[in-house]
């Protein structure tokens, strides 16, 4: 059976489109950008020597889940979830879901995804897709980031569902439970913003937002430490590139889909400065492609002599300084 | 007063390859429909060079690509990009 009327959509990012979804289809009238903006899905971390990064990174996006339970808390929406130990369990309770009609979101590493085509197919234990439906044992998946439902082998789902590894999936499910008979946008937006402004300016450690930022500035020159070899160094660095424009990051490191949300929102809660700063992280976000593009051009050329990695340096130490005066601004417009 | 569609998608070519620096080719054997990356057309690009070309399209056309799903149906092949620009609404613009 498959679930008739869910309406499949492209989002630019699996988590929040995934929840964008659930919500749409339980009838309630919310856009990815207000999703990700709400839940404060905007964010900075670099990792410069940490046990479960083999090479030092960045984050632009809170924790996977964290959109979840802040859109839970600021929405009062309720999704019910569930993780399992047993994989024929956690496959009865996604069938029986399906049964009961109930589009269900599911965790799974992406190498599984067999609709992918190879070449693009990484592990990343934090993908999320839509189950919608089930034949014999061939699913339908409304995954975010392919432009029609596709089909995948329950054999495939499940090993994408239990997958090992850093933060594995352990069969982990959600689903809409329940949506509140009002809610007050103006308040989850406030609290949105202000939460996201807190991250970047104001967490005390010092990896974690503009801070962070700086201190990707500083240690960016120290990577070549970390290298085995220019291959290896270029790879990292061409990653910088991946990590801003892909992963489903909507472009320019997140910042293009919240310059959205900050449109809407300025509409939604009617505060016409939110649509000035929409333009101004818009702009910011073009620096960060720009950072994008010089990383992808340094490392496919193996340009990476320190000169450039100063350069580089000196791009990310810019974003930083134009971002916290961005925040600082976002932080007095709704207070 | 719109630019006719053969006139934009010959200065599509003209941008790509003035972007990429590519000067051994004629933008006349640049075939519209076949696709830019990995295909048989004759210019043959990667990841990279799209980026380039994203950028490239927001500073002549002043319209951005911000989401990377839509980049990669745009940037596909001229026909794509010719199309892109031609629908775009203007309130998408920079």
């Amino acid at each position: 059976m498959i679930i008739q009327n869910f309406n499949h959509k492209m989002a630019a990012h699996c988590e929040s489109g995934t929840i964008t979804s659930l919500l749409n289809h339980g009838g309630l009238n919310i856009t990815e950008p207000m999703v990700f903006g709400i839940a404060s899905g905007i964010f900075f971390g670099y990792f410069h020597k940490m046990k479960s990064f083999a090479f030092p990174t960045f984050i632009v996006r809170n924790k996977p889940g964290k959109m979840r339970s802040n859109i839970e808390k600021r929405l009062g929406v309720k999704f019910k979830s569930y993780d399992f130990k047993d994989t024929v369990k956690g496959q009865q309770s996604l069938d029986q879901l399906l049964q009961q009609n109930t589009p269900t979101a599911a965790q799974v590493d992406f190498f599984y995804m067999d609709y992918v085509p190879s070449w693009e197919r990484v592990h990343i234990n934090v993908h999320f897709l839509v189950v919608i439906g089930k034949k014999d044992d061939i699913y339908t998946i409304s995954d975010a980031y392919f432009p029609k439902m596709v089909e995948l082998a329950a054999s495939s789902l499940e090993k994408g569902r239990f997958a090992g590894g850093n933060m594995s999936p352990k069969g982990f499910i959600f689903h809409l439970d329940k949506l509140p008979p009002s809610i007050d946008y103006n308040k989850a937006i406030i609290k949105g913003i202000n939460k996201a402004c807190f991250s970047m300016l104001k967490i005390p450690i010092p990896f974690i937002g503009i801070k962070g930022m700086r201190m990707f500035a500083r240690k960016v020159t120290e990577w070549p430490k970390f290298a085995r070899d220019t291959e290896h160094l270029s790879h990292e660095i061409m990653k910088i590139n991946i990590l801003l424009e892909d992963q489903g990051t909507g472009g320019a490191g997140f910042r293009f889909m919240y310059a959205t949300f900050l449109q809407q929102a300025a509409e939604m809660i009617n505060k016409p400065e939110l649509k000035e700063l929409s333009g101004e992280l818009m702009k910011i976000g073009d620096g960060w492609r720009e950072i994008s593009l010089f990383s992808a051009r340094i490392g496919k050329n193996r340009d990476l002599g320190p000169e450039k990695l100063r350069q580089l340096s000196e791009m990310i130490r810019d974003r930083a300084d134009v971002e916290e005066r961005f925040f600082k601004s976002l932080s007095r417009a709704v207070k | 007063m719109p630019i006719p569609i053969e006139n934009l998608k010959l200065d599509i070519k003209k941008l790509i390859m003035s972007t990429l620096s590519i000067d051994d080719i004629n933008p006349d054997d640049v075939d519209d429909e076949k696709p830019l990356f990995g295909g048989d057309n004759a210019l043959t690009l990667d990841s990279v060079d799209a980026i380039e070309i994203i950028m490239a399209i927001q500073r002549t056309y002043g319209i951005r690509i911000a989401d990377q799903n839509l980049a990669r149906e745009v940037v596909r092949s001229v026909n794509s990009i010719a199309q892109f620009i031609t629908e775009h609404p203007a309130d998408a613009k920079v």
